[in-house]
């Protein structure tokens, strides 16, 4: 490639030094012709100069075009290189020139990555399996003391707050091998035809009720009909998760509204909820793992901290969007977006 | 009734047989899926509760041997692993049931005791439990002369009660079984349906029959 060029150029200076030569030769033999002055700067300026500079121009742009435009391919293909798809590699021309040989540099950059990404998951994946026999071990012998039947009452406390807390430890345990899998591709999902409205009022019961207890009001403002293609139990824990976060970060005496409406080839459902919400530099971290903002620290919440991602895992998994928008000591409102799909049974 | 626990690890085998053992069950225990397949084929067992991952041969594969040479004894299928699917192909194997550790005793207990009665459940549709009634097919709830309105889900967390009267419920079961959730939500969302069914059925009457087992699970029951 670089050859190519390099010899184009050379080429072009050759010509120049030609016909520069042939000119000064053309001059030095015809002495005797009278100097026509400015007439004939004019005429060589029109009749050589304009084309040479337009004939440079055009070719220089084409000629730089050329050169680049395998950087912009190859631009383009690292852009869209993410921790999912770091097994797909570069284009490569297999010329051995300049840029090949970024590509290929590149190239073994991404599979190092990919393989360090794979090692983590994988360590997340062994550690939460291991985990889990001594919890199964650790929970069943707590529970066994709990049948003890010479317990004081405060022994029983200690000990039921015991379970608690091994049960929310089984729950992070649960949440962490479930994304494990989930990145490394091995949960397929059930996907079937559903209706999305008909679990939206279930969850809006559910609500209702887990929000009695602090005195918050629940509506449903809208509950369009929904038919698409989903997997009702991933659903419900996505709807269970939202209804259950309004529900912990609100104020006493707040209020959820919940609303689903049908816009064309979409359905967007809205969980608004009043609360402390998010500030707004910690909001494009809410879906990270284990982030857990302000508000949830301060208000003594019991949560895992990874049913945000988990919810944008769901919502992904069905080619959806889920968003969350926050002002601050007001209000917080979830969007969830998921095409429609219409079949004959729904 | 004997129930057979093949499960390697060793403090977990012991606290199921004790848990088993609590409720009234005959227990035996193999470490091992060669122990296991020659224990079950000498001894008629009313259920088996199986662990998937064992040294040497594993659970699906007796599970599966069973089903092959026609043995249908009921079996509990429990495991570590925790794959999405492994319940379905779990099922697929022949299991009557599958329970992912980590697991509550309460919950184990409650699906070993739900496949030893499998056949011999109540058909009837009028289920009662002292002068709580409950009619099936008008889905009506009364105690003593007094109707009492429920809700869809009041009415399936009642009707599930009443169906395993006098045994304690865990909550898994329960959402599992009236929520049709497989995971544990992390939310108090059976507790405060309980407190609400309680409010209907047991505040203004005597006795008292939906009782707190608390850490543990719920139970509704005819006084002694």
């Amino acid at each position: 490639m670089t050859f190519w060029y390099s010899g184009v150029l050379l080429l072009s200076t050759l010509l120049i030094a030609v016909l520069s030569f042939d000119e000064l030769h053309e001059r030095r033999d015809r002495p005797s012709r009278a100097y026509r002055g400015m007439e004939e700067i004019v005429e060589i300026v029109l009749w050589v100069g304009f084309p040479a500079v337009l004939l440079s121009i055009g070719g220089g742009w084409w000629l730089m075009r050329k050169a680049l435009e395998p950087v912009a391919t190859l631009t383009e293909a690292a852009r869209s290189v993410t921790e999912r798809n770091l097994n797909q590699q570069l284009p490569r021309t297999h010329n051995h020139d300049e840029l090949d040989q970024l590509a290929e540099v590149l190239n073994a950059m991404t599979a190092r990555l990919n393989e360090s990404f794979t090692r983590i998951r994988d360590f997340t994946l062994h550690a939460s399996h291991e985990l889990k026999t001594p919890l199964t071990v650790l929970y069943g012998e707590t529970e066994m003391e709990l049948r003890e039947q010479s317990l004081t009452s405060s022994e029983r406390e200690h000990i039921i707050s015991r379970l608690d807390e091994l049960r929310r430890l089984a729950r992070i345990v649960d949440g962490l091998t479930l994304l494990a899998k989930a990145d490394a591709g091995l949960i397929p999902l059930g996907l079937a035809p559903i209706r999305f409205d008909e679990l939206v009022r279930d969850s809006f019961a559910d609500t209702q009720i887990l929000a009695e207890a602090s005195g918050l009001s629940v509506g449903l403002a809208s509950c369009d009909q929904a038919p698409i293609l989903g997997d009702a139990h991933r659903l419900r824990q996505l709807l269970l998760n939202l209804a259950d976060n309004a529900v912990k970060y609100n104020f006493p005496d707040g209020s959820i509204t919940m609303a689903l409406q049908r816009s064309g080839p979409t359905a967007e459902l809205t969980i608004s909820n009043t609360g402390p919400g998010i500030l707004p530099e910690a909001l494009p971290r809410v879906f990270d793992r284990f982030f857990r903002g302000d508000a949830a620290h301060s208000s003594q919440v019991e949560g895992c901290g990874l049913g945000l991602s988990i919810a944008q895992w769901i919502v992904s998994m069905h080619k959806g969007t889920i968003r969350i928008d926050s002002v601050p000591t007001k209000i917080t409102i979830v969007t969830v977006r998921l095409p429609i799909v219409e079949t004959q049974d729904s | 009734m004997r129930v057979l626990v093949i499960e390697d690890e060793k403090k977990t085998a012991s606290f199921i047989r004790k848990a088993l053992q609590t409720e009234g069950y005959a227990v035996d225990v193999c470490h091992n899926g060669e122990e296991a397949l020659a224990t079950a084929s000498a001894t008629p067992y009313d259920a088996i509760v199986l662990d998937i991952m064992l040294p040497g041969r594993d659970g699906l594969s007796i599970l599966r041997r069973w089903r092959q040479s026609d043995n249908r004894v009921p079996v509990l299928l429990v495991s570590a692993r925790g794959d999405v699917n492994e319940r379905v192909e779990g099922l697929d194997a022949g299991a009557d049931d599958y329970l992912p550790k980590p697991f509550a005793l309460v919950e184990l207990a409650a699906r070993v005791r739900a496949l030893t009665r499998r056949g011999g459940d109540t058909k009837s549709t009028v289920l009662r439990v002292a002068d709580l009634t409950l009619d099936t097919v008008s889905r009506q709830a009364r105690r003593g002369e007094v109707q009492i309105e429920l809700t869809a889900r009041e009415y399936r967390l009642l009707e599930f009660l009443m169906r395993s009267a006098g045994r304690l419920c865990g909550r898994m079961m329960i959402l599992e079984k009236v929520w049709d959730y497989d995971f544990d939500p992390g939310t108090n969302l059976v507790d405060v349906y309980i407190k609400r069914l309680r409010e209907k059925i047991d505040a203004e009457f005597e006795p008292k029959l939906l009782h707190t087992a608390r850490g543990t699970g719920y139970v509704l029951r005819q006084p002694a």
